[in-house]
């Protein structure tokens, strides 16, 4: 699924992708918040998780299960 | 208003300066360099004090200069070292003053890890490199670039001694609730050229206050000893609060090691917090602590330094542990941060 934080700030692009994560497996964040590379770094090394950047504002993300 | 407990990084001036200074004020005003008695009492003044500086801080005499502004101390002190064939190395979670010099000469950032440490460059004898000895956000020292060849920068703490080789190092006063607008800047390279424009050969043109140096003397006095009195105490706070950090709130992201770090500060992350909320409700609380949140910051920028070393920007807090801190206060601090969490959580 796609998921459009774009205009969000930071925490929330994160809360929200946990959330879908929830439901689904694989998502893809758009977001332009300039926290949210770092933030996705961190938060894949705390939660198992894995994702991918394919340009500054999208992020393709996995669901470690 | 209720009593707040502050855990922010500024504290008022010692008291012991503070009460010095207003003595300092009247008997500080004439110039040291004259021939008066007025005079020769304030330049007796301004030796006592730089004796505490030299041996503080592991300097001599001649090596010590006085700013008034000290953050001009990261232009003299890289500038003054570098010529036209040089290059600087300087560590990605440095202040961002050493980032302003260097983006006007040829330099490279070095990426650090998790742990805040840089690969040491080889470098040549011209090249420079600059040593953090305490990151200001996390407590963290920074890497010792012993097998560097070229010349050293310090931005230094009277808490960890100066490596055997340097060249140039900074401090400032008020890392040692010294007073504001006092740099000490220490310069041991003979090759060092005054980066600014003077018609003399003085490294600062007389910009400080001779009061606020005789007021920051008894500041680093204090501080150091209260520091070393007060350590196992400030650590075991520390501890405490990691501790309950991980066991009893979770997900949380704390910036390096306390068996490395020095135990004043403490700086954490908490997943799917916001920072700006939890600040403001630790406010409403009566607690006052800092933040390296994108949300907390003037340009809406996350922390550098928490970005360089791959730990979570959003929900941080940033804590300064000082000696009158008691265990009591932690633990009513703590109490309420874990309830405000679950409610920001939820």
């Amino acid at each position: 699924m796609e998921l459009d934080c774009r205009g969000m700030r930071c925490p929330i692009p994160i809360i929200k992708l946990a959330q879908s994560l929830k439901t689904t497996s694989d998502v893809r964040l758009l977001s332009d918040d300039p926290a949210t590379f770092p933030d996705l770094t961190a938060w894949a090394r705390m939660t198992g998780n894995t994702f991918t950047q394919i340009n500054n504002e999208t992020f393709d993300v996995i669901r470690s299960d | 208003m209720g009593s707040v407990t502050r855990f922010q990084t500024e504290a008022p001036l010692h008291p012991a300066a503070a009460e010095f200074l207003g003595d300092a004020f009247a008997r500080g005003w004439a110039d040291p360099s004259k021939i008066h008695q007025e005079s020769r009492k304030v330049a007796l003044l301004l030796n006592e004090a730089k004796e505490v500086y030299c041996q503080h801080l592991g300097i001599r005499h001649e090596q010590i200069n006085f700013l008034g502004e000290p953050s001009l101390g990261f232009h003299l002190g890289i500038s003054g070292l570098i010529t036209s064939n040089s290059a600087l190395y300087h560590s990605a979670v440095d202040r961002s003053e050493v980032f302003a010099v260097a983006s006007g000469i040829r330099s490279e950032v070095l990426p650090v890890d998790i742990t805040g440490q840089y690969l040491v460059p080889t470098g040549t004898h011209n090249d420079l490199i600059t040593y953090q000895s305490i990151n200001g956000e996390t407590g963290i020292p920074g890497t010792v670039p012993l097998s560097f060849a070229g010349k050293v920068f310090i931005e230094a703490s009277p808490l960890i001694s100066l490596p055997q080789k340097w060249s140039s190092a900074l401090w400032d006063a008020r890392s040692w609730n010294g007073p504001d607008g006092l740099g000490i800047l220490a310069i041991a390279d003979k090759g060092w050229v005054n980066p600014l424009p003077h018609n003399d050969s003085r490294v600062t043109p007389g910009s400080f206050s001779t009061p606020l140096v005789i007021a920051g003397a008894i500041a680093l006095e204090n501080f150091v000893r209260e520091f070393n009195e007060h350590e196992s105490k400030i650590r075991a706070l520390n501890s405490k609060i990691r501790n309950f950090l991980i066991t009893q709130i979770g997900d949380v992201d704390i910036a390096g090691d306390l068996e490395t770090a020095l135990p004043h500060l403490l700086s954490f992350s908490l997943l799917y917090v916001d920072a700006q909320l939890l600040i403001d409700e630790l406010d409403k609380s009566g607690y006052a602590v800092d933040s390296g949140s994108a949300c907390n910051a003037m340009n809406m920028q996350p922390s550098h330094v928490l970005a360089a070393m791959g730990l979570l920007t959003h929900g941080n807090v940033r804590m300064t542990l000082r000696a009158d801190h008691t265990e009591l206060e932690v633990d009513k601090f703590l109490s309420v941060l874990k309830d405000l969490i679950t409610k920001i959580r939820r």
